[in-house]
């Protein structure tokens, strides 16, 4: 059974179909990456898939139990992370808040606790700190966990939504254009982070646009073009693959 | 079976009073992507200016009504000058929180400058009762029928046919495009702004010889336009007009079925009901004027 | 919170004004806490809180007078009645999008005002209830000014300890993740609705207590008590004083109750005055406010 399936999925808005009858299915501990030209459909499934956009027509089923149309705070609670396009953080935050915020949901808690503070209350954020500094540390990010979270860089924006995404430890990561808008030195520190996930045993799905990052670190490309699959395969394949070519550049 | 009829046209009236200020409304939304808290005192002003014409200084109804609209553009104009243009490009939170409070700045300063006791303006058209196909009606309530055609009808024209308009129009579906092609932004915006000022003026100028006129008129008026204009599908102006008259016509209808005393509260109810049924409006979020 | 008698110490013979100016400053304190969990902590721009008060206000005068009922069980019922008030018309109204959700708690706020008016058999309309009895705790009776004074900083405190543990801590994260980027907040596994729903509804339910301490103290309530005037002075308070902030919200309650109390000042000069404020802070505002109701990071 896939992890992640996905069964033609179809979105349209106002008589433009940006998914067509789309299927996809990911199996635990790949590392897949979705491309296609501009306006192919691909943040598009994304939303689809992680709750955002309500679909017209399909399925979606994570670990075999359909959830077409849940709403985004239960994917999340189901173990699906994500990073968004445009780097999203709570800028008013600090830098340790971000990260706190996003395992809260996920420890068990009733509504006197949280307004009494028990002690098991405390202990559970004693932890999630713990946790907190460990991946802040993981991207660089240690000293300035007191910072709001609103005066970071755009590329210290980014690694700190890739470490709150990871906060819960979620076995489903999808991530939006991780190598987008940021240095060189940056992408191969996304790409070292990506590919240890994937040695831990995280399954990865992602969106991107620089080649370079997908062909290397991919275990299998899917391309959509104006909303269709129209190629699936190891990094190799797609490389050949006339279809993929065409869509590209055949224009 | 008249009895009906009469609320119907009764319906009619209110209807076309909502779908002129509505219209207003929607424009703003539309074409700048506004919300204005303040425009049931539009509405308010132009009736206290109307009355001052007609009443104070005893010009004709004609003219009254004129000198009502062309004050109300004037003030549409300042109003832009002023207020709108320091707030057009923040956030709706700022909007309405600025349109809000110059509405209770206007509502306060009219209760100090006129007082708080109502005000009448009769005219002949409407102190005669007349019958009409067997139903009883006023001249006034026909002629605000009418006006409201009239007016809707000038406001296609105009956004079909004249230059501006159809800047409007452009740039109700897409601002941005608008400003690179060299249209001049800022003009428009002033411009939507004095026509649906202007619309505010001419409607109080048909309909306040029917009601009475008092400072906070401005308030429950402004809620049943905007319950238009969501129910229509913000922005969309046709879609204002339509749920202005069913506005109306339910307002009225209940008003006499049901209870007259809650009346003003349908417009409300009527609001919730679509909007749990259909979120985004009855006509959907179109994309432009 | 010896003030009082330090002041009165100052202004010998002004005793009983003097309380009674610390009397409305603190109701008004606490209900613009009660305002600004809505507002300033979820950002939820409501404008149906003069519905809540008026809910919880009228509850309780009519239960005194009409059923009898004792002040204490009078104000629980204040404040379930708002609470229940809040949870009926959050549900349809927190799922319509932006601006809706102002343009409906108004709708909410205007249509509560025009039943508590018309209703006359039931809530005496402009006729106002009259005669309603000063609180009795535990047999406890409260007549004087000095212990109505009391009765207040008591309820204030409650009012702030609640508004303290509500923003703080996780609940506080929370709120101010949904505030500040829904989309994100929903990705962290946050319910946007559920924390709008639960600020809103407590937001009302102390509104309705503050209501019912409100309606005991003047004895006499009237439908003029729960118009749009009432937002306005709270938004004047919560942005003049301080959104988000205890402190700061102490200050523009002291500022906008006490101050135009002393000053005498006209209601409706004090609303244009208030609204000409609001719209100069609104204006000129430093990023800051603007900031507080930027909740929708770009995705």
């Amino acid at each position: 059974m896939a992890l992640l399936e996905i069964r033609a999925l179809t979105k349209r808005f106002l008589g433009v179909t940006a998914v067509d009858a789309v299927s996809l299915a990911i199996e635990r501990g790949e590392l897949v990456s979705l491309i296609g030209p501009n306006g192919s459909g691909k943040t598009t499934l994304f939303n689809c898939i992680t709750g955002y956009l309500p679909s017209d027509a399909g399925t979606i089923a994570f670990r075999g139990a359909d959830v077409t149309g849940a709403p985004p705070h239960r994917m999340s609670r189901l173990g699906i992370g994500r990073t968004f396009q445009l780097v999203s953080v709570f800028p008013r935050l600090t830098v340790l808040e971000n990260l706190l915020v996003f395992l809260q949901q996920h420890q068990e808690e009733s509504f006197f606790g949280r307004l009494v503070r028990s002690p098991r209350l405390r202990r559970l954020e004693t932890a999630a700190v713990e946790r907190a500094r460990s991946l802040l540390a993981l991207v660089g990010l240690g000293e300035r966990e007191g910072m709001p979270a609103g005066n970071l860089s755009y590329g210290q924006r980014k690694l700190l939504a890739f470490a709150a995404a990871l906060m819960p430890d979620p076995e489903l990561i999808l991530l939006d254009e991780p190598a987008a808008a940021v240095n060189p030195t940056m992408i191969n520190q996304m790409k070292d982070h990506i590919r240890m996930l994937h040695a831990q045993g995280k399954t990865i799905l992602l969106v991107e646009h620089n080649m370079e990052v997908v062909m290397d670190i991919s275990q299998r490309i899917v391309v959509l073009d104006h909303g269709q699959k129209i190629a699936e395969g190891t990094p190799e394949a797609i490389r050949r693959n006339p279809d993929v070519i065409e869509a590209y550049f055949g224009r | 079976m008249e009895d009906l009829l009469e609320q119907l046209l009764h319906g009619l009236t209110l209807g076309s009073m909502y779908a002129m200020v509505a219209t207003g409304l929607a424009l703003m939304f539309g074409v700048v992507r506004l919300i204005n808290f303040a425009h049931g005192e539009f509405f308010m002003l132009g009736a206290y200016a109307f009355w001052f014409s007609f009443k104070e200084l005893h010009l004709p109804y004609a003219v009254a009504g004129v000198a009502a609209a062309a004050a109300m553009t004037v003030f549409g104009v300042v109003y832009q000058r002023t207020v709108i243009r320091a707030i057009l490009d923040r956030t709706w939170h700022v909007q309405l929180i600025a349109t809000l409070a110059t509405s209770i700045v206007m509502t306060n300063l009219a209760m100090i400058v006129f007082g708080t006791q109502a005000k009448e303006v009769p005219t002949t058209l409407s102190s005669t009762v007349i019958t009409v196909g067997g139903l009883r009606t006023t001249w006034q309530r026909l002629l605000v029928v009418a006006g409201a055609l009239v007016v809707f009808g000038a406001l296609h024209w105009f956004v079909t046919r004249t230059k501006l308009g159809k800047a409007m129009r452009a740039m109700s579906q897409n601002r941005e495009a608008c400003a690179v092609v060299g249209v001049d932004v800022q003009k428009v915006a002033l411009v939507t702004f004095a026509v649906s000022a202007a619309l505010a003026g001419i409607a109080a100028a048909l309909v306040t010889p029917l009601f009475n006129i008092f400072p906070d008129m401005g308030a429950l008026l402004a809620l049943k336009a905007f319950a238009a204009v969501i129910v229509g599908g913000f922005g969309y102006v046709n879609g204002a007009i339509a749920a202005s008259f069913l506005i109306g016509i339910a307002e009225s209808l209940a008003g006499g079925y049901v209870s007259y005393a809650y009346k003003d509260a349908f417009a409300f109810l009527f609001m919730i009901a679509v909007l749990l049924w259909r979120p985004q409006g009855l006509f959907g979020r179109r994309i432009g004027i | 919170m010896g003030l009082p008698w330090i002041v009165a110490a100052a202004f010998p013979g002004q005793q009983r004004y003097l309380l009674h100016i610390l009397v409305f400053t603190g109701l008004f304190a606490s209900l613009a806490l009660s305002y600004d969990l809505v507002v300033g902590h979820v950002g939820s721009l409501s404008l149906a809180h003069p519905a809540f008060f008026g809910i919880g206000a009228y509850a309780a005068a009519l239960l005194a007078t009409e059923a009898k009922w004792p002040f204490v069980a009078g104000l629980a019922a204040a404040v379930l009645a708002a609470g229940a008030a809040a949870l009926l018309i959050g549900v349809p109204v927190f799922r319509l999008a932006e601006h809706s959700l102002a343009i409906g708690t108004l709708g909410f706020a205007m249509v509560t005002h025009i039943v508590i008016l018309n209703w006359v058999d039931f809530t005496r309309g402009p006729l106002c209830v009259t005669s309603i009895p000063r609180p009795s705790i535990a047999g406890l009776a409260i007549t004087t000014l000095p212990a109505y004074y009391w009765l207040t900083l008591a309820a204030f405190a409650v009012a702030a300890v609640l508004y303290r543990a509500l923003t703080t801590f996780r609940l506080g994260r929370a709120f101010h993740a949904v505030r500040d980027n829904e989309p994100l907040a929903q990705a962290a596994g946050i319910n946007p609705l559920k924390y709008r729903m639960m600020a809103f509804s407590i937001g009302a339910a102390v509104a309705g207590g503050v209501g019912a301490l409100y309606a005991h103290y003047l004895t006499v309530l009237c439908p003029e008590e729960l118009t749009i005037s009432l937002t306005v002075t709270l938004l004047v308070i919560l942005f003049l004083g301080g959104v988000g902030s205890l402190r700061g919200i102490v200050i523009g309650a002291v500022l906008f109750t006490a101050l135009p109390e002393v000053l005498r000042v006209a209601p409706t000069w004090r609303l244009v005055i208030y609204g000409s404020l609001l719209l100069a802070i609104v204006i000129r505002a430093p990023e800051g406010l603007d900031a507080l109701f930027r909740r929708r990071a770009p995705r």
